[in-house]
């Protein structure tokens, strides 16, 4: 079996299982105080930055720091509980597929949810902009490009953390320990950022990037500007260690 | 009866492991605190469970709060998987009581990692402030007050997974709550009254009037969800 019809069975797996309404919510959510709020922007215009900017930095900050990395460990959570709810991995590993395969098919199901969760942010931010756009009598709609440029820079900074989250659920047999895991380890991210070694946690790439991107946009704020060595080098290698080792573990529980 | 069962069901699940390694990384997290930056919080008037509350609460009530909903996914999960519920169904039991079976043992855990929160947290005052003796008792009466807090979101989230058959949408439908949680200002009354937002609330430099109203509110909601719940069940089972 190739590899895309591999994956569209992993799309057509998780087809009826509400994650995406999920998914949704959370962004409607993200974003409502920021409309209710929308005259604290003006206010911000002391740390150098535009109200339009602040709007939409604001709102990626909320979502990169914890919404985003908990919505993706409960995609794990669906990816793995699909199969091993009434044993559908055992059918799965019963058929003549390379099971790395099978596990990269599922990693990239997990991408596509991440990217889904970012667009639906977009939107919701499209959106939010124009409500706020009238009650203010301001234009807080800022140009497409920068704002899908700043999202795409959150879904690349995301993958080695989405890696890392796969690889914690394919590890724990018990769903307890990933969830855990992964729930706790997104707390202390707030605290990574102000470190040196920022670079070796994964899960505090997307809000560092975003944290990054602010302290550009204000001229008054200074905040730790991105610095692409060691970051990539490292970021790219516990990409691949996690997935290397995922692929290794994938199914191992099931036929021992 | 239910109690025991319970607590026997959760044996091979992790789920004590959970607690407790929850409850060390959230007492840890003060102690980190003061051994990287002591001198931002030694030498000013308050006393010094305010300081250190006031310094770690927010990141500990968060972590106990994602191990509350973790947990409570956890045991309906064992329940929903391979139809176990059905069989408790079939028992000369109340399912209401399976509920508040589950309820009373995410009391003691939480009581647990609230106890080594605090052990963790008078540490910190005897080692890096000075100790007087009424120390003790605004710790105890601190974890006492989150103690009680805490309880809304231990039912709100139980009461989400008992709702929901699939693991993932009582977490997502948790995590949900507790992203809104983390929104909510803690000075806003009505707002906090959120059962996920309420564990952020601290004891120490609260006025009284305030901390009443608080623990009446803490109280109503959880007779509220206890309620909510029985007659979800008697719902459900109508309809089944």
């Amino acid at each position: 079996m190739n590899f895309l019809s591999l994956l569209g069975i992993e799309f057509k797996k998780i087809r009826r299982s509400k994650i995406l309404f999920i998914l949704n919510i959370a962004t409607i959510i993200l974003w409502l105080p920021s409309v209710f709020n929308a005259d604290l922007n003006f206010q911000m215009q002391a740390e150098g930055i535009s109200p339009e900017s602040n709007f939409l930095i604001q709102g990626l900050m909320g979502m990169a720091w914890f919404m985003f990395p908990a919505s993706m460990v409960v995609c794990t959570v669906l990816l793995n509980m699909r199969e091993r709810s009434n044993k559908g991995i055992l059918k799965m590993l019963a058929l003549p597929i390379n099971t790395a395969k099978l596990c990269l098919a599922k990693f990239i199901v997990l991408l596509s949810l991440g990217a889904f969760q970012i667009l639906m942010t977009i939107t919701m931010y499209f959106i939010s902009a124009v409500v706020v756009s009238q009650t203010q009598n301001y234009n807080f709609i800022l140009q497409p490009f920068f704002v899908f440029k700043e999202a795409a820079l959150i879904f690349a900074s995301a993958i080695p953390m989405l890696a890392l989250f796969w690889l914690l659920s394919v590890c724990f047999q018990t769903p307890i320990f990933s969830i855990g895991i992964g729930l706790a380890s997104i707390v202390p991210s707030v605290l990574m950022i102000n470190t040196k070694l920022w670079f070796a946690y994964p899960m505090a790439y997307p809000f560092f990037v975003i944290t990054a991107e602010y302290g550009r946009l204000a001229s008054n704020l200074t905040t730790a500007q991105v610095e692409l060595f060691p970051w990539i080098p490292v970021a790219i290698g516990i990409t691949l260690l996690c997935l290397f080792i995922s692929c290794l573990r994938f199914g191992k529980f099931e036929r021992r | 009866m239910s109690f025991g069962l319970e607590f026997k069901k959760v044996k091979r699940t992790g789920f004590m492991l959970a607690f407790l390694s929850g409850g060390v990384l959230a007492a840890i997290v003060p102690i980190l605190n003061m051994l990287v930056r002591s001198e931002n919080y030694v030498g000013f008037d308050d006393s010094p469970v305010q300081i250190l509350m006031n310094a770690n609460w927010q990141m500990m009530s968060m972590l106990n709060i994602l191990l509350v909903v973790a947990s409570a996914c956890l045991v309906y999960h064992i329940e929903y998987t391979d139809n176990a519920i059905q069989r408790m169904c079939t028992l000369p039991i109340k399912e209401s009581k399976i509920f508040f079976g589950k309820v009373a043992l995410m009391a003691v855990m939480c009581l647990v990692i609230l106890l080594m929160e605090a052990a963790a947290l008078a540490f910190c005052s005897y080692y890096w402030f000075e100790l007087s003796t009424d120390i003790w008792m605004e710790v105890i009466k601190s974890f006492a007050y989150a103690l009680l807090l805490i309880f809304p979101a231990v039912l709100c989230s139980l009461v989400i997974a008992s709702a929901c058959r699939n693991m993932w949408v009582s977490l997502g439908v948790g995590v949900v709550c507790v992203f809104i949680a983390t929104m909510i200002p803690t000075k806003n009354f009505i707002l906090s009254l959120f059962p996920f937002a309420l564990p952020f609330q601290i004891l120490s430099g609260t006025t009284e009037n305030i901390l009443r109203n608080y623990m009446i509110a803490a109280v109503i909601e959880i007779l509220i969800l206890g309620i909510v719940e029985v007659l979800f069940l008697k719902v459900r089972r109508s309809f089944e």
